[in-house]
């Protein structure tokens, strides 16, 4: 069978089938419906509705919230559910690497995240009269912050713990304080120094604001310094996600 | 990669803490053979099998499957096994035919491969009428016939079974028991962790006993029981029982032990003819009629029992019973030896 192809072609397309059982056996799981579509939709909700802003200036919001909670919730639903009917177990006895197990975990989430944040821009376009200003700030937004939370939720998800609400619990301990300093409630500009610093250290701000750059708005970071903090951030999340799970394969 | 051993074990040892799991344990299994794991709760076995299979990282130590070494040649080793845990991990959500050609891309088995090896093993295992149904759907017993067919997906050479009958109805321990056989016949090596003595004895062509993470003995089930040939025993029971009948049982000449197992009393001693005359005279002088009398060998729960030192609960011991499979237990033959009756 090693004959068959490449080390690295194998690993791919391993890691491809993993992200399409994910799909197929977890997406319509009530806890990814539950944190991944009706929780950003909900607060953005509670968030617009009486605010004078026009819906049109609000999307760029909405996207970054779908992205932000829909990409980090796969990984926290899929591994504990996997360690629970040991499940996980097949992927640690079959011939490939743990890199590639994740990877399939995470693309699973990059693409939930993508399917989801993809309707609120159609709505936009659609309805309130949004516009692409600019395609490749729109791809790497999307690109960028999917593969960044989805890698965040796998990294949570090495917290031992046999169902989602166990990884879940702690994820958003962190997921809904980032909203606070992110330039959802609040812009950015208006932020005190110190909400500055922080809004500049927080992954979900710079989703936002390449959103809403490719929509036509105003950034007040820029979209290189925005591309560049993603990028950073998606390659500690995988980075630490990978670490992690070594490590409690070396514990178990 | 040839190799006179489908499997080698060497210093394999894992930690949890300060607890010793599995202590530097060494062992071969040759090809084509059926090789059992026995040993208590905890002893060990579900530890040193996910070592093998690369869930768990040893700590000390290592083990070469088909002579790839776990730990340096992690992918090539798991090229040559199939796994059966003890839980049956199927995915209930996707159908029988859809497990299967998973575990297939798993092993990155070409498409053609795949669904004609799907297609066989469904065959085989009586489910391919059933392949479009979800998994989850399925009996216990079923899901174990899935379990095991995704195991042998990708044609390994060695299977690793851990506890492969356990909680299954008797027809389903059956089926499984007859397609082992078969598999070993085929000229698969077989791993099995049980803790039930008699599938063991039945089906092992050797086994080891592991205890408090080490290797108390191994050897073929048949050469493990003449080692204690001192729990040779005489089985007796009377249609009417008197109360002091144990106390005096065991007072008898040559008698080492004595135990009350259900309506029978079992006699350990190095002389069963001796055993067997004392009894009789103390049947004729107390007038009780005896209406089953057995001379038994030593079975492999004995040796097992004398090695692990385990005891049944009630005797105050750690163990808390002995394991399971024996007499009464409805799965196969007696479990001791008979020599007569």
């Amino acid at each position: 069978m090693s004959a068959h192809s490449s080390h690295l072609g194998r690993e791919v397309r391993v890691a491809w089938a993993i992200a399409v059982k994910d799909m197929l056996t977890y997406y319509t799981r009530p806890p990814s419906l539950m944190f991944g579509i009706l929780f950003p939709f909900s607060l953005f909700l509670s968030f617009s509705i009486g605010r004078s802003a026009p819906i049109a200036t609000q999307i760029p919001i909405l996207i970054a919230q779908t992205l932000f909670f829909a990409s980090s919730s796969i990984g926290p639903v899929v591994i504990p559910s996997e360690r629970a009917n040991q499940t996980f177990d097949r992927f640690l006895t079959s011939p490939v690497s743990l890199l590639s197990v994740l990877m399939g975990k995470t693309l699973a989430g990059v693409v939930f995240g993508i399917g989801i944040s993809i309707i609120p821009i159609l709505i936009g376009l659609a309805f309130f009269g949004s516009q692409i200003a600019n395609v490749g700030a729109l791809f790497a937004c999307m690109a960028l912050s999917s593969l960044g939370f989805s890698a965040m939720g796998i990294m949570f998800a090495s917290i031992p713990g046999q169902s989602p609400g166990q990884v879940m619990m702690p994820l958003n301990f962190v997921r809904i304080p980032l909203l606070f300093i992110s330039g959802v409630y609040t812009p950015v500009g208006e932020l005190p120094s110190w909400g500055q610093i922080g809004s500049m250290l927080s992954p979900l701000t710079h989703t936002i604001e390449l959103a809403r750059y490719a929509l036509g708005g105003e950034t007040f970071f820029g979209p290189a310094v925005n591309i560049s903090v993603l990028a950073f951030y998606t390659a500690l999340f995988l980075f630490m996600g990978i670490r992690f799970h070594i490590m409690n394969q070396r514990k178990e | 990669m040839e190799t006179e051993h489908a499997i080698e074990v060497s210093n394999l040892t894992k930690r949890y803490g300060d607890l010793i799991a599995v202590d530097h344990i060494n062992f071969n299994v040759r090809k084509g053979e059926v090789f059992g794991f026995l040993g208590p709760n905890g002893a060990g076995k579900t530890t040193t099998i996910r070592m093998l299979t690369g869930i768990s990282t040893p700590a000390e130590g290592t083990a070469t499957i088909s002579g790839f070494d776990i730990r340096r040649q992690p992918i090539e080793a798991k090229e040559q096994m199939g796994i059966v845990p003890d839980i049956s991990n199927v995915y209930n959500e996707l159908s029988a035919w859809d497990n299967l050609t998973f575990t297939g891309k798993l092993y990155d088995m070409p498409k053609e491969f795949r669904e004609s090896r799907a297609e066989e093993l469904l065959k085989m295992f009586g489910l391919y009428e059933r392949r479009s149904e979800k998994v989850q759907g399925f009996s216990r017993g079923m899901k174990r016939r899935i379990c095991i067919a995704m195991a042998l997906m990708n044609r390994a050479s060695i299977i690793f079974l851990d506890e492969p009958t356990s909680g299954l109805d008797v027809q389903s321990v059956l089926i499984i028991r007859d397609l082992i056989r078969k598999l070993n016949q085929e000229g698969l090596t077989i791993f099995i962790t049980t803790h039930n003595i008699e599938e063991a004895s039945q089906m092992c062509d050797r086994v080891a006993i592991i205890n408090r993470g080490k290797i108390a003995a191994i050897d073929t089930p048949e050469k493990l029981k003449r080692t204690v040939e001192s729990l040779q025993s005489v089985e007796v029971a009377f249609e009417t029982t008197p109360q002091d009948a144990l106390k005096a049982l065991k007072g008898l000449p040559k008698v080492n032990e004595a135990v009350k197992e259900g309506d029978k009393f079992r006699l350990f001693t190095d002389d069963p003819a001796s055993v067997l005359a004392s009894t009789w005279d103390y049947a004729q002088s107390n007038k009780l009629k005896l209406i089953t009398v057995n001379t038994l060998g030593p079975s492999l729960e004995d040796v097992f029992v004398k090695l692990t030192g385990i005891r049944p609960a009630t005797e105050g011991g750690e163990g808390g019973g002995r394991m399971g499979g024996g007499r009464g237990q409805g799965q196969g033959q007696g479990m001791r030896q008979r020599r007569g009756s």
